[in-house]
């Protein structure tokens, strides 16, 4: 079967890698002056002692830990994978360059915990033509799959 | 905040209903002008919130009143929006701009439900996420720092369930006691949240008219004055860890900071006070607010709810009207919903609810995670 187009279900949050076993990486910012990191991309910098302008395009995580997490009892919006219709896992992970991002989680509740190592990777949500529209979640690096 | 008092409230019952906005705003508009002694003619300028309605629909739905001239200003703050228009009235009257100024919100959640799911392409990507699942995050990581149990929250819902069979205005009117047994038998909607500790989606309206001290006077010279003390609005300030992405909770640090400006432009500290609504879309909202807004100790919330504190007969009485969970949660009116509420307990006119001897009333409002508003009133 021949791998479909893979386009991001809203353009500038994450990478899609060629490679399809490469994991995707997050797209965000880091202040020149400061050093803070931020997810999504900004263009000036949020620290009240800072505001500089001078921010520059950086690819963030694929690796985290898990902060918090949980499990919703309702189909993904927006999307028509069969594997969203029970439900999905939702997650807070810190990522190694500072920022906390809120996303879905792979597997079940049963299969999380706060602390975890997790690690960033596409999800189909969708077909569309020829084109497959994709969303970035993490799931537990821990994880038999 | 200087000279402003509560002249009148009205509202139009939270719930599902056809009953068009404008039909919802009027009465609740003209229950607060009979309330205040007033007429459409005395008010001066209007504060109109709603997040859903389409454009232009503060303006023409303030036509039902009557076409006086007086200047309308659309107000938006998400769920804050009631609050936010409630502020903006009250700082005209402290500024001495105008004497009598209505504040107005009217909403149908339900419209919301349509629009968002209409779609396949979210304007954002978190939008993709059930906002529920936000209040899930921090419920869990309460849970692994402080022991707390689904049950506390099922407790807190199950107050605000009891507090609502007493209001008349309240959306969900539950004949039996309601348990905490109950709410966790409720569907699960994200875990540990179940659809009992959840705002129902709902329609309705609700208006308070503020005006100087000697107005409220004169207009009801038998009642007791009810004055806006503070009126205080934030947004964020960044810190390491900040959520820019669903932040549908907001930094804690916001309700923290915006309490302490309340409390301080008030004169008066949290154990003054006789009663407070908060922004309890989610039970673990509540529970949450109680630390921040300095009603317990950090980390003691769930001993405090086991001791039955916030209960309507309790050490300090909390979402006595049954809170966005059990009076429901429409939108613009919400805010303005609260002030009706803690309007009626400081004069002693909540009926079955009463708090007794209430003198000092919080509201909180929280808009999108990404406001905080708080107002507190207090009787003369
Ligand atoms: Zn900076």
């Amino acid at each position: 079967m021949i791998q479909k187009r893979r386009v991001p279900i809203k353009g500038g949050y994450f990478s899609i890698p060629e490679d399809p076993l490469e994991p995707p990486r997050l797209l965000g910012s880091r202040c020149q002056r400061c050093g803070e990191h931020y997810f999504p991309r900004r263009a000036i910098c949020a620290r009240a002692d800072c505001l500089s302008d001078d921010l520059v395009d950086v690819a963030l995580g694929p690796e985290g830990t898990l902060y918090s997490f949980t499990f919703v009892h309702m189909p993904l919006f927006g999307s028509s994978n069969l594997e969203h219709m029970d439900g999905y896992g939702v997650g807070q992970i810190d990522l190694p360059e500072g920022p906390r991002v809120q996303l879905p989680l792979a597997g079940h509740k049963e299969d999380y915990f706060i602390g975890q190592r997790v690690i960033a990777e596409l999800d189909k949500m969708r077909e569309d033509g020829d084109t497959e529209v994709v969303i970035v979640r993490f799931r537990p690096t821990g994880d038999k799959k | 905040m200087r000279n402003v008092a509560v002249l009148g409230v009205g509202m139009y019952r939270f719930g599902m209903g056809d009953v068009p906005n404008a039909v919802m705003a009027r009465e609740a508009g003209l229950a607060a002008l009979r309330d205040a002694n007033l007429s459409f003619r005395d008010v001066q300028a209007a504060y109109v919130g709603h997040i859903f309605a389409p454009v232009m629909s503060a303006v023409r739905v303030m036509k039902e009143f009557g076409l006086t001239g007086l200047p309308v200003q659309h107000v938006e703050n998400a769920s804050a929006t009631g609050s936010a228009a409630f502020r903006e009235a009250c700082l005209q009257v402290a500024s001495g701009r105008y004497d009598v100024v209505m504040a107005l919100g009217f909403d149908k959640m339900t419209t919301m439900i349509q629009q968002t799911t209409q779609g396949t392409a979210p304007e954002n990507m978190e939008d993709a996420i059930l906002p529920a699942a936000f209040f899930a995050l921090w419920a869990t990581r309460r849970m692994h720092e402080r022991g707390m149990k689904p049950e506390h929250l099922a407790k807190i819902a199950a107050k605000n369930w009891n507090n609502a069979a007493l209001n008349p205005m309240a959306q969900r009117q539950t004949q039996e006691q309601m348990t905490p047994e109950r709410v966790l038998r409720s569907r699960m909607v994200a875990w540990p949240l179940t659809t009992m500790m959840s705002c129902p989606m709902g329609d309705g309206a609700a208006c308070a008219i503020v005006g100087s001290v000697d107005l409220a006077r004169k207009l009801r010279p038998e009642r007791p004055v009810v004055r806006v003390v503070a009126s205080a609005l934030q947004t964020e300030k960044y810190a390491p860890g900040h959520l820019f992405m669903g932040p549908v909770v907001g930094p804690a640090q916001m309700t923290i900071d915006t309490a302490a400006q309340a409390y301080n432009e008030a004169g008066i500290g949290p154990e003054d006070l006789d009663l407070v609504q908060v922004h309890d879309a989610f039970a673990i909202e509540e529970l949450e607010y109680y630390e921040l807004l300095g009603l317990c100790k950090p980390g003691e919330a769930e001993k405090c709810i086991d001791l039955g504190d916030f209960e309507l007969h309790g050490r300090l009485p909390v979402s006595t009207d049954g809170g966005l969970i059990a009076r429901g949660h429409p939108g613009g009116p919400t805010g303005l919903a609260q002030i009706w509420e803690t309007t009626l307990q400081l004069r002693g006119e909540a009926g079955k609810r009463q708090v007794n001897g209430a003198r000092v009333g919080l509201c909180h409002m929280m808009g999108g995670g990404s406001v905080c508003v708080i107002h507190i009133l207090q009787r003369d």
